[in-house]
Order: structure tokens, then C-alpha cells, then sequence
């Protein structure tokens, strides 16, 4: 059967078909072949491991292991050592019957509440820093390939006109439908326009440009590169209810310029090599070129400067929730936990050690990933391993 | 030579805005190109032949090109009016392209199979299977040696003939009627060069399709075109068959090309040149954009834009002074 299924005949000549593999076990047989990378993933999935059981083990009623126990009699214990029974009561011996991390300046289990935050800080982390990818390779891309087209004014009026419709839609009264009729015409001239073909008469200032694709996206990346973007984000925390998601996509938000760069300026080269031209020449469609022939090729500092951001954004979480704007202060992360250390620094150097090296450890395995990742997609890397 | 033409640019103008004024880089170029024909388009760098070729599928930058008239009749559809969707689905099916630079038109991150198969399945919903077949017949076609192993290959892994062949096979992926062919030889070696010539002499012959070339190089041009137009500062000045054209030049510029040929003089004589340097496409020449360089010239030439003269079996040449007993009907 496999003899018959991988013989092929056209006009009369037979082929016999190289062994299937499809992109996806190609992507696997190479991530194997890469020692570091495929490290850098097993020590990032144990550590995903490690968050989703210290979910389990640290949550509920009655947890196994409680994060928030205060021992004040035991405080600042190093790690490895036993608790001192007689001055526990039974149920705040922990129950390995040692503290494998030591014990915080309350008298916590650090193993406990480094169980507890590992699940918050690891989202903060590839939430944060996937958001700033996503924008920024979509924004740095758009400025870098569309650039040169010019939005014009029907455009602008196009948007406004969806944007004041969707907000408008609850209030909808007679006055409303007649401005909504009046500018139903602009809308239709508008999307003529936008098919590329030119208006005259009465709409041609629709046709007016306002302002380059890419003058606009620089000077929105130069805006927000403007800001401080830690006040930034405090700014904004303190509008919005304190949610850890919200901590998330608002560091996300803030954080995608860099990336954004790196794609324009791989883009703007990218866009002038014949492979391009040569793609468009055999009808492959915009996006299409965008992102399965551009993308690829631009990827890599973008991944490299991705790495380094999740611990930015780890830090950044540690700090908000310094600050009491993070995750509210019982619950552990391993940014507060840092943070909440550092005075202690000399006296239990373990409870800045061991977050410190955590961060270090997933920063790390990521950034193998990362490196490994690029050279799979740049098959001209390969061979250097 | 009597079936209906494929392809007609009709008085095709393209012109770029630049800070030093419109450069008018295409002025009214008008060609035919006959089903299973080959056309070649020569002249010297800038003189507009990669422009009009570019802008047949659409492919220049508006702005800052512009295209200030004229029409390109594609099977009787005039392809500078298409909305950019149907032109897509001419481009690669219909009309295909093959560049210069093989180094750099192939992307480096795909296999030489995922990139022919993208063609293929973008413009014909067939299975991948089906697909690899295909492709593994197209390798082999163009010449590509144990093509089932070459079909997982990067760009890399390739030498530069070899990618140029993978790259004419990703033209010839969906059959197309017409493939405009822009110097595909001229980054290679001369032995691939005439390899690659001959593939496409080939290939021609088994599949049918007609071949726009552009060149500057007319030993290309002999050996392959069927029709020449020579073209000259964003305008045809001459056009005929290779035979009228090597045979009977009737412009002075046709001549000056010719007579700079290695081959044309004996050895150790200097070669001949054309004085003076091709005009700057933003400030051309009054009257005809020869004059300057021409030895032929006369006082008309300074103010008047000569006409298309006709001399006869489709061999027409923009200069009523070569042969004026003959050029008298204009086109």
C-alpha cells in the first residue's frame, strides 16, 4: 500500500514522492537537532509545570501548601531547614517538615509562595511580552510595507463615521438617521476611493492626502517611546480596576515600540529585495507576503528583544505590585516577593537569591528558545550548529 | 503571425515624479506580442525597458510612478484598469515574470518546493500531493538534477543557474500564456547563460507560451526573439524582425548598436562607441531624443519628433532621414 500510494504518474512519467513531512515536523526535527533550544523549551515547560501544580497545591480552602501561613516565630529561616515543632501548632508545620526555601520576614514558606506566584509571573511575562509582539509586528510591518501610501481624508472620515456609529447605535433617534443619510453619501464616495479609483467634483477633497501611513506610526512609536512608560502604566492602573490581566495587557500595551522598530526596519529593506517583487510578479497576495515571506525573515530581533522583555515585564509587574497597584499584597508573585527581599538583602540574602535566579532561569530557557527559533527560521543559521 | 495578438501596449506612458521634475521614463511605448512568439525588448540601461515590462502586471510603486496613458490589452483586457484583486489572479497564471538577480528573487527562508508550491496552490486549490507532483515535473523540466531531493532545498543550497532555473519553473508553475523574461541571463555566466537560453527555446517549444525578454545584450536577442524593438530615452525607435533589424538597421541608434559589437571589427581595431551619454529622463532632448548623439543628424531633427516611418513588412523605424526614398509613408 505504501509502495502504491507514494508512486505518482503525470503524462505518462511515473515520480515516486519524497517521504512526507509536513512544516510542522520538519519545525521538530530541527528544534530536536538544536540541543540549546530544545533545552531552553524543556526547562521552560518544566517551569509551566511547576506554575500549574503550584496552582493546584497553593489555592482552595485548605492547600497543601499555604502561602499566606505567618509563622512570626520562624522568620527569616534559611533554606533547608526544619521547623522548630514545639512552637507550631500542628496544622502550620509544613508538610514537608522542612522549608525547602527558607522562610520569609513573616515567617512564610518562600517554597510556598514561590509555587503561588510562579503562574502569575510567567503570564505577566509571555501575556505581556506576546501582546508587545503582536502589535508591534503588525504596526512596525503596516509602517514598514504600507508606508508610502498616503491616508487620505475620506479615510479619516470613513473611521470616525464607524467608530460614531458604534458608539452612537443606543441613542438612535429621527435627527440621528437624517445626519446618518446626509453622510451615508460621503461613506459611499469614501469607499469608491478606497477601491483606488479617484473622486471628482464635490468629493475630490476626499481624495486630499493628510499625512503618510509611516509619518503616522513613527510619530506614535516616537509618542509613546516619549513617556516614561513606568508612570505611564501607573497612570493607567489607577484608572482601571486592579486586575492582574489588566497588569498584563496594559505593560503590553506600553511595551511594543522596540519591536515595532526592529519590524520597520527590517521591512523597509525587505520590501526592495526581489523576492518580493518576484512574489507579487507570481500573484501571491499582500498579507500573504507580509507574513509568511516577510515576517520570517524579520523576525529575529524581534525575538532576541522579546526574550529580554519577559523579564522586563516580570520586573515591571514587581514593581506595580510594590507600589500596591499589582496583584494585591497576600497573594505572592515572584516580583513581590523579590522586591519585598531586598531589605533583607544581607540578613537572608536566599529571599532575593531564589526569585532572582527563577526570573534568571525562565529569562534564560526563553531566550535558548528564542535563538533556536531564529535559526529554524533562518535556515541559512542552521548549519552553524 | 496571423492569430489575434496576446498582448498590446498601447502608447504606454510612465512617468516618475523625482525632485528634479517628471522623469519620464516610459514616453509612449507601444508593442505587440503574438501568442508563442517571442518579443525581445533591447537598449541601454534607463532607456525604460524594465519599467514598461514592470508595469504590464502592475508592479511599480504608485507613486511615485504614474502611469499618464495609454493601455495594456492583455487577451483584449486592458490590465492598467484592473482592480488589484483580478490583477492577481493574472499575475503567475496569466503573465509571469522572471527577474534579473536569481541570487536575491528566491526567499531565503523557504524551501525551492514550498515556494513553487505557494504558486501553484494560490492560483489552483490542488492538494498538497497533487502539487508536489507538479513540482517535481517543472524540476525537472527546467533541468534541476534528482529534483526529489533538490525539492527540499533551500535557495542557498543552490548555485545561481540552478536558481534561476527554480525560478523560471515557479513562472512556468500554472502555464501561463505570457512569461516577460527581464534579463534573466545577465547575472550569470555566459556557458549558463546559453543553458538558460536554451531552456527557454525549449520550454517554449513544449508548452507554447510567448516570451517577452528584455535585454540589453544582443547576442541574446539574436538567437531568440522572433520580433526586436529597440528601444531608446523611454521610446521605440526601432522595431522588426531579427533578420530586418541585424540585416537593414534604418535608425542611426540601431546602427551604433550594432556596430559596437566585439565581433563586428577586426582584431586589435578599437571598438566602436556611441558618443555622448544617454539624456537625463527628467530634461530630454527637444525633437528627436537622438539628435545629440546622432551623426547623422540634420537641423529637422533639432524641433521635430520624428515619426514612425514604415518600410515596409512590419519594419518601422523612428527616423525619416536614414532612408528617406523609402520612409515616405508614415505609419
Amino acid at each position: 500500500m505504501q509502495d502504491s500510494a507514494s508512486k505518482n504518474t503525470i503524462s505518462g512519467e511515473t515520480f515516486e514522492l519524497p517521504p512526507q513531512q509536513t512544516r510542522l515536523e520538519e519545525f521538530w526535527s530541527q528544534l530536536r537537532k538544536n540541543r540549546l533550544a530544545f533545552t531552553g523549551l524543556v526547562i521552560f515547560k518544566f517551569f509551566f509545570l511547576v506554575a500549574v501544580v503550584g496552582m493546584i497545591l497553593t489555592t482552595g480552602t485548605s492547600p497543601m501548601l499555604d502561602p499566606s501561613l505567618v509563622r512570626l516565630q520562624e522568620k527569616l529561616r534559611p533554606p533547608l531547614s526544619g521547623p522548630n515543632l514545639e512552637s507550631l501548632l500542628p496544622e502550620e508545620v509544613p508538610p514537608l517538615r522542612v522549608y525547602l526555601l527558607g522562610t520569609d520576614e513573616l515567617g512564610r514558606d518562600v517554597f510556598a509562595r514561590m509555587l503561588q506566584g510562579a503562574w502569575v509571573s510567567l503570564t505577566v511575562g509571555f501575556v505581556a511580552v506576546g501582546l508587545a509582539v503582536i502589535i508591534g509586528v503588525l504596526l512596525g510591518g503596516l509602517s514598514g510595507y504600507y508606508g508610502q501610501n498616503s491616508i487620505r481624508v475620506g479615510q479619516v472620515i470613513l473611521v470616525l463615521l464607524a467608530m460614531w456609529v458604534a458608539l452612537g447605535w443606543s441613542r438612535m433617534s429621527g435627527v440621528y438617521l437624517v445626519i446618518l443619510a446626509a453622510m451615508a453619501m460621503v461613506v459611499l464616495a469614501s469607499m469608491v476611493l478606497m477601491r483606488g479609483e479617484r473622486t471628482y467634483g464635490v468629493f475630490s477633497f476626499l481624495d486630499a492626502r493628510l499625512i503618510s501611513v509611516d509619518a503616522l506610526i513613527t510619530s506614535l512609536i516616537d509618542i509613546m517611546l516619549c513617556f516614561p512608560s513606568f508612570f505611564l502604566i501607573l497612570t493607567v492602573v489607577a484608572l482601571l480596576p486592579a486586575s492582574i490581566y489588566n497588569i498584563m495587557v496594559i505593560i503590553g500595551l506600553t511595551s511594543w515600540m522596540g519591536a515595532a522598530r526592529f519590524v520597520r526596519a527590517e521591512f523597509l529593506s525587505l520590501r526592495e529585495q526581489d523576492f518580493v517583487t518576484a512574489a507579487r510578479a507570481l500573484g501571491v497576495s499582500d498579507w500573504r507576503i507580509i507574513f509568511r515571506h516577510m515576517v520570517p525573515n524579520a523576525i529575529a530581533p524581534v525575538l532576541v528583544s522579546a526574550t529580554i522583555g519577559i523579564a522586563g515585564a516580570i520586573l515591571t509587574e514587581a514593581g506595580l505590585s510594590f507600589l500596591g497597584f499589582g496583584v494585591p499584597p497576600p497573594h505572592a508573585t515572584w516580583g513581590n516577593i523579590l522586591s519585598d527581599g531586598k531589605n533583607y538583602l544581607f540578613d537572608a540574602p536566599w529571599l532575593t537569591v531564589i526569585p532572582g535566579v527563577a526570573i534568571l532561569v525562565v529569562v534564560l530557557s526563553f531566550n535558548l528558545f528564542g535563538e533556536g527559533l531564529r535559526d529554524i527560521l533562518n535556515p541559512k543559521l542552521r548549519e552553524r550548529h | 503571425m496571423a492569430s489575434d495578438p496576446l498582448l498590446i501596449v498601447n502608447n504606454l506612458k510612465v512617468y516618475f515624479d523625482t525632485e528634479q521634475g517628471v522623469s519620464k521614463a516610459v514616453d509612449g511605448v507601444s508593442y505587440t506580442v503574438r501568442p508563442g512568439e517571442t518579443v525581445c525588448l533591447v537598449g541601454e540601461s534607463g532607456c525604460g525597458k524594465t519599467v514598461s515590462a514592470l508595469s504590464i502586471l502592475g508592479l511599480l510603486p504608485q507613486p511615485p510612478a504614474q502611469i499618464a496613458g495609454g493601455e495594456v490589452l492583455f487577451k483584449g483586457r486592458n490590465l492598467l484598469k484592473l482592480a488589484e484583486e483580478d490583477l492577481q489572479s493574472v499575475r503567475g497564471r496569466e503573465i509571469s515574470m522572471v527577474f534579473q538577480e536569481p541570487m536575491t528573487s528566491l526567499n531565503p527562508v523557504f524551501t525551492i518546493g514550498h515556494q513553487i508550491e505557494e504558486v501553484i496552490t494560490n492560483h489552483e486549490g490542488v492538494s498538497h500531493k497533487e502539487a508536489e507532483i507538479r513540482i517535481l515535473k517543472l524540476l525537472q523540466d527546467v533541468g534541476i538534477p534528482s529534483p526529489k531531493e533538490r525539492i527540499h532545498d533551500y535557495p542557498h543550497n543552490l548555485s545561481g543557474g540552478q536558481r534561476q532555473r527554480v525560478m523560471i519553473a515557479m513562472a512556468l508553475a500554472c502555464s501561463p500564456d505570457l512569461v516577460i523574461a527581464d534579463e534573466p541571463t545577465t547575472a550569470l555566466d555566459v556557458t549558463i547563460q546559453a543553458q538558460i537560453l536554451n531552456l527557454f527555446r525549449e520550454l517554449q517549444e513544449k508548452k507554447g507560451m510567448a516570451i517577452l525578454q528584455i535585454t540589453h545584450d544582443l547576442s541574446v536577442v539574436a538567437g531568440m526573439a522572433d520580433r526586436i524593438y529597440v528601444m531608446y530615452a523611454g521610446i521605440v525607435v526601432e522595431e522588426g524582425s531579427v533578420w530586418q533589424i541585424f540585416r537593414d538597421p534604418s535608425h542611426p541608434y540601431t546602427m551604433g548598436l550594432l556596430e559596437s559589437l566585439p565581433g563586428r571589427r577586426e582584431k586589435g581595431q578599437e571598438l566602436a562607441t556611441i558618443p555622448g551619454a544617454v539624456p537625463d529622463p527628467t530634461m530630454k532632448p527637444s525633437g528627436c531624443p537622438f539628435h545629440p548623439r546622432c551623426t547623422y543628424v540634420q537641423e529637422s531633427c533639432r524641433d521635430q519628433f520624428p515619426q514612425m516611418c514604415n518600410f515596409g513588412d512590419d519594419h518601422l523605424a523612428r527616423c525619416p532621414v536614414i532612408h528617406p526614398e523609402r520612409g515616405a509613408q508614415s505609419a
